[in-house]
């Protein structure tokens, strides 16, 4: 399956004035396409700490201080803000656990639903207009270097190029956006004309001047060559009649009439907006560059015309230059990747010295990221993200090895000098009231291998691409380019308005089960109830069409057949999309029903890892057993095995296992060493020392077999009925 | 104990609490009636919105009710008088057809009738405001009563050594009668831990406020029953001095305990008190306010939406729907025979641990316009079989019997 995500051993910890606290201690896993993984904890497991840093959102204070977060080929700790917000909320999105507290109280909730959807609109048609400009001008650079090899002629043929590519975009933009304009305006008029007929079949007739008006200015303002054509006089006539049917007929509140005419107009708004769209980019060449009149035809043989035309004409022969443009890009790109692989073999042994030479390292460094650099092509459109975030991550982390030393020593000073203080008020026969904080180091291997790693995995990267250097296709590569110039041209012009925002939001209210989202739309948080709102919150996170779903305790705040319907909501969305969904809760009633598999944490630590069937039928952990037994269900009748104590300060984390101290089935070793990941089949893995082969044999509390002795009776007699 | 177990310790009786909504009113509980035995803990499910919570906050008196009745052992601590007025504007309205229609010596005895019934239900009206009014004041001259009944004998009689320190003792005593209220003696948990403490406050100061209230003024007194409460709930006597904020969730719901037990009640209001928590940390406060019960013999009205965990820890089960109760039943009866379609659908949205059952489970919707027609008789609730009552019309009386054979 599809890897989405993959979290290697991510450590978190946070600065606090009494110390730092390890919140995530070196976690691993991953989540496939279309899955759902439940991460189940106590609060302060770290379970909502992993999640918010997958986001990018963990707070001030918190230090990552190793580990990665792989999405798309991205590693999440190291893009830069920047690109983050390509990926927040577009790609990965959250629901949080309080739907009051996360919707804004005194907006709407139809502004909330579309606030985002029309920035971010602005933010990619300013993002559109600069990809164009930068990659033609790309183009004709390496154009010029690839064919003219110096010769002016053949220089001021290619620029004459590029610039008639750029000519006739410009006209393509103009083109698109006016049908735009009238596309939007017959979309907007459908629906507006939908909810009259609606309303007026009801006899409910509040404002109708203005909303009149407004649909007869929206159906002329559809009126467009490529859309209601023929049919444009008789829609024309048929708005214009409007008002004055819908003033003769206020009085008596019996809108037939203009319900009639009403009717008569969507037939004709509906079919236009079924046709197909024109060409507009070989529309745009034809009336740039044909001196003559477009052609009278329907929209099907118009396209097949015009993209003829445009080939003949112009863009075979400018394929066939950005072909070699790309090739000849490609070309250079892999001679210095051949060059860097062996450079950057040469310079690995630099970091796996015993004692790191720092200025050794530094210029080691600055030759590294500059070769590395060198080596981006910049002419792919898919950016190489390793070889683009090599020279910053590197740079990171010997940063991180030299203050480390610092940092270390200081640590240690400050230890020994508490330490000291601490003994001699123990000596003198006083109990102090403090502990002394425990020394918390850099582990410099650590950070050693991380610099290796870096080294290796790009080197690793670049074999991979010599290796497959034969079987590029260039010439699919070229037309992905043109479509990449067409479609950021595009970008440029697709413009969300307010209307068309509000329309997309109501399909999605629709989309998450939220009656009369009309209505609904214009109404304030607080007279939502607790489940409609997480609804809209669910909405909310929808709304960019993310691949990744981050739920944080979705239905911790609300009642059990509410949180029966969101958890369906879920489940029915995950499944239409295809999204991949991390479930995060305490409660395992819930996990049961979502999770195709689950992780369980505690003190920062994955203690237990399986497929749904594993931890319920099968749990292995101590910890697991615990919350297993903690919970009731209908036949429960003993007492309850709650977990005594709390979870453990992790300003002090207890050497060897976490749990050890709360667990009544604790062996000696657990609380000096903590345990492996011991493996038990190939989906399941837990940490405890009992699975290891020396350990005594425990069987699981009482209460958790003998519920599931219940359940798989219970079902066997269901089968058998 | 089986005789103890009979005694009826808390009555409600056609409980009405409405709030006024702009011009409308919004029926919040509405005609709601039970009883909670000695010893027993009552659960009272539904979703949010379903007036579980108002239901347990008009018993407390922290709301003056609309109508209806409660009792508490014995006492009538809260009375509306809604229903009363409703009589008599029934009643006129019935009798001046009637007055009309008749003529002489008829139209002045049904006049007088209908006077007759005004005064009564005006009798009634002005019992319930008396009571709902001055129900701690008479329990009050009671308790001053007994006092002074145990202890004048003993100062007569007493030397005149013991006679200051009895003197002092019956002041004391004297003061705290005066001050009792029948209504501490339900105490209430609520839901929020963390919103239900003083943050200025510490955890000495929480738990005391109530003895202080009632006029304890002896400090040693006080420490030494806060330190007893705490231990109690499995605390230990440094946290005293803290503030709540020093504590994890399920220590500040511990507190929330200690501060409805030290005042010695009857009854206790857990509203909701495991909703805002951990599983593991549930588990520890369920555990703990089982311990207490089976401990003083408290008698629990536990409000809750979780099904598990009201099924494992009450007797009774009442369940609830827009201020309706619409089943009551012993917990394990409810569960093996649930009747009401609306007790199904909240049985079947329950999630298991159990990924297979879980596959499978099927919630069932429950709609009221769909499952009653309730146009021409109305429903009540009926007792189906001993112990288990159900909100039904006589035709859904014999369906339902049907089902339960």
């Amino acid at each position: 399956m599809e890897k989405k995500l993959e979290v290697k051993n991510l450590v978190i910890s946070f600065r606090t004035s009494n110390g730092k606290v390890q919140a995530v201690r070196n976690i691993s896993f991953d989540l496939a396409k279309g899955e759902t993984l439940a991460i189940v904890g106590e609060s302060g497991s770290g379970k909502s700490v992993t999640s918010k840093a997958i986001l990018g959102i963990l707070a001030g204070n918190s230090i990552i201080e190793g580990g990665e977060i792989i999405y798309d080929g991205k590693d999440l700790l190291k893009i830069s803000e920047e690109d983050f917000h390509r990926i927040r909320g577009d790609k990965i999105a959250m629901i949080f656990q309080d739907p009051m507290s996360s919707l804004n109280p005194i907006v709407k909730i139809g502004r909330q639903l579309t606030e985002a959807m029309i920035l971010k609109n602005k933010a990619r048609r300013k993002e559109c207009r600069k990809n164009f400009n930068s990659y033609l001008k790309l183009l004709e650079q390496n154009m010029i270097e690839a064919s003219a090899k110096g010769d002016a002629a053949k220089i001021a043929a290619l620029k004459q190029k590029c610039k008639d590519f750029d000519k006739f975009e410009y006209k393509h933009i103009e083109l698109e956006a006016e049908y735009n304009k009238a596309r939007e305006s017959a979309v907007e008029a459908v629906s507006e004309l939908e909810n009259l007929v609606f309303e007026l079949e009801k006899k409910f007739d509040k404002n109708l001047k203005d909303r009149i008006s407004d649909v007869v200015k929206l159906a002329k303002n559809s009126c467009h060559t490529y859309l209601v054509k023929k049919d444009a006089p008789h829609l024309n006539r048929l708005a214009s009649e409007l008002p004055k049917l819908a003033a003769s007929e206020k009085d008596t509140k019996n809108y037939q009439k203009t319900i009639a005419a009403m009717n008569e107009m969507l037939p004709i708004l509906r079919a236009a907006l079924a046709l197909e769209q024109p060409n507009f980019f070989a529309l745009g060449y034809y009336e740039t560059f044909a001196n003559a009149a477009v052609p009278e035809k329907p929209i099907g043989e118009l396209n097949v015309f015009m993209h003829k035309y445009l080939d003949d004409n112009f863009m075979l022969a400018f394929i066939d230059d950005a072909k070699k443009a790309l090739i000849y890009s490609a070309e250079k790109s892999y001679q210095a990747k051949e060059r860097v692989v062996k450079f950057l073999e040469g310079k690995r042994a630099v970091f796996l010295r015993e004692h790191l030479d720092k200025k050794e390292c530094e210029e080691a460094r600055k030759l590294c990221a500059k070769e590395v650099a060198e080596t981006i092509d910049h002419m792919e459109i898919r950016k190489d993200n390793l070889a683009y975030t090599f020279g910053t991550g590197l740079r990171s982390e010997i940063d991180k090895y030299f203050n480390g030393i610092r940092k270390n020593e200081k640590e240690k000073k400050r230890y020994e000098k508490q330490k000291a203080k601490y003994d001699a008020l123990v000596a003198k026969g006083k109990d102090p009231d403090w502990q002394v904080v425990p020394a918390s180091y850099t582990d410099l291997e650590l950070t050693k291998t991380n610099i290796v790693m870096q080294i290796d995995r790009l080197i690793a990267h670049y074999k991979e691409i010599l290796a497959a250097k034969e079987t590029r296709d260039f010439s699919a590569e070229t037309v992905a380019v043109i479509d990449y110039l067409k479609e950021n041209a595009s970008g440029v012009v697709e413009k969300v308005t307010k209307r068309l925002a509000k329309e997309r939001a109501i399909k999605l209210m629709e989309e998450v089960g939220i009656p009369e989202p009309r209505t609904r739309y214009n109404q304030y948080p607080f007279e939502f109830s607790g489940g409609m709102r997480q609804r809209i919150v669910i909405a909310i996170a929808l709304a960019a069409n993310p691949d990744i779903l981050i739920c944080d305790e979705p239905t911790t705040a609300l009642d059990v057949t509410i949180q029966a319907q969101i958890l369906e909501l879920i489940n029915r969305l995950k499944k239409q999309r295809n999204i991949s969904v991390i479930f995060i809760t305490h409660d395992l009633g819930v996990v049961a029903n979502m999770a195709d598999r689950v992780a369980v944490m505690y003190a920062g630590k994955i203690v237990e890892y399986g497929t749904a069937q594993d931890i319920f039928y099968e749990a292995a952990h101590p910890y697991t057993w615990a919350l297993l037994s903690s919970m009731p269900d209908l036949d429960t009748s003993e007492k309850l095995d709650a977990i005594p104590g709390t979870p453990p300060n992790m300003i002090f984390p207890p050497k060897g296992d976490a749990f050890a101290a709360r667990n009544k089935y604790a062996l000696k070793i657990d609380f000096e060493k903590a345990p492996p990941m011991f493996k038990i089949s190939d989906t399941h893995y837990a940490a405890t020392w009992l699975l290891h082969p020396d350990a005594p044999k425990v069987e699981p509390p009482k209460i958790v077999t003998a519920r599931i002795e219940r359940m798989k009776n219970r079902r066997e007699a269901e089968d058998g009925r | 104990m089986e005789d103890k177990r009979d005694e009826v310790l808390l009555k409600v009786e056609h409980l009405c609490q409405y709030f006024k909504m702009g011009k409308s009113e919004l029926k919040a509980v509405d005609d709601v009636s039970f009883d909670i035995k000695k010893g027993e803990v009552f659960g009272l499910v539904g979703e949010s919105g379903c007036g579980k919570t108002t239901t347990g906050r008009s018993i407390i008196k922290l709301y003056n009710i609309t109508s209806g009745d409660i009792y508490f052992k014995g006492i009538r601590i809260g009375a509306g008088i809604r229903s009363y007025q409703n009589a008599i504007a029934e009643k006129r309205a019935e009798y001046r057809e009637k007055i009309k229609n008749a003529s002489g010596d008829a139209a002045t005895k049904l006049k007088r009738e209908l006077d007759d019934f005004v005064a009564e239900q005006k009798a009634a009206i002005k019992a319930a405001k008396h009571d709902q009014k001055n129900c701690d004041k008479m329990y009050a001259e009671k308790r001053v009563k007994e006092v002074k009944a145990k202890y004048e004998p003993m100062i007569a009689s007493a030397s005149a050594a013991q006679k200051e320190r009895l003197q002092r003792e019956y002041q004391n005593e004297l003061r705290k009668a005066k001050r009792t209220k029948l209504v501490t003696q339900i105490q209430m948990i609520f839901q929020d831990p963390i919103a239900s403490l003083d943050p200025r406050l510490t955890v000495r100061e929480i738990i005391s406020e109530g003895l202080i209230i009632q006029g304890e003024r002896d400090k040693e007194v006080i420490d030494k029953k806060v330190y007893e409460m705490l231990e109690l709930v499995g605390l230990v006597r440094e946290h005293a001095s803290r503030y709540p904020h020093e504590f994890s969730g399920g220590q500040r719901q511990r507190i929330g305990v200690a501060r409805s037990i030290i005042m010695n009640p009857e009854m206790i209001i857990a509203d909701e008190p495991v909703s805002a928590l951990d599983v593991s940390v549930q588990a520890q406060v369920i555990n703990l306010l089982n311990e207490l019960r089976d401990k003083f013999g408290l008698t629990i009205l536990f409000v809750a939406h979780d099904l598990s965990v009201v099924k494992y820890f009450s007797d009774r089960i009442g369940v609830m729907y827009f201020g309706k109760l619409v089943e009551l039943a012993p917990s394990d009866e409810l569960f093996l025979n649930p009747l009401h379609p609306y007790t199904k659908s909240l049985l079947s949205a329950i999630p298991l641990p159990d990924p297979i059952y879980e596959k499978q489970r099927v919630r069932i919707v429950y709609n009221p316009l769909a499952e009653h027609d309730y146009s021409v008789d109305k429903p009540t609730l009926r007792e189906i079989k001993p112990g288990h009552f159900i909100q039904c019309n006589e035709a859904e009386f014999k369906k339902y019997l049907k089902e339960l054979k």
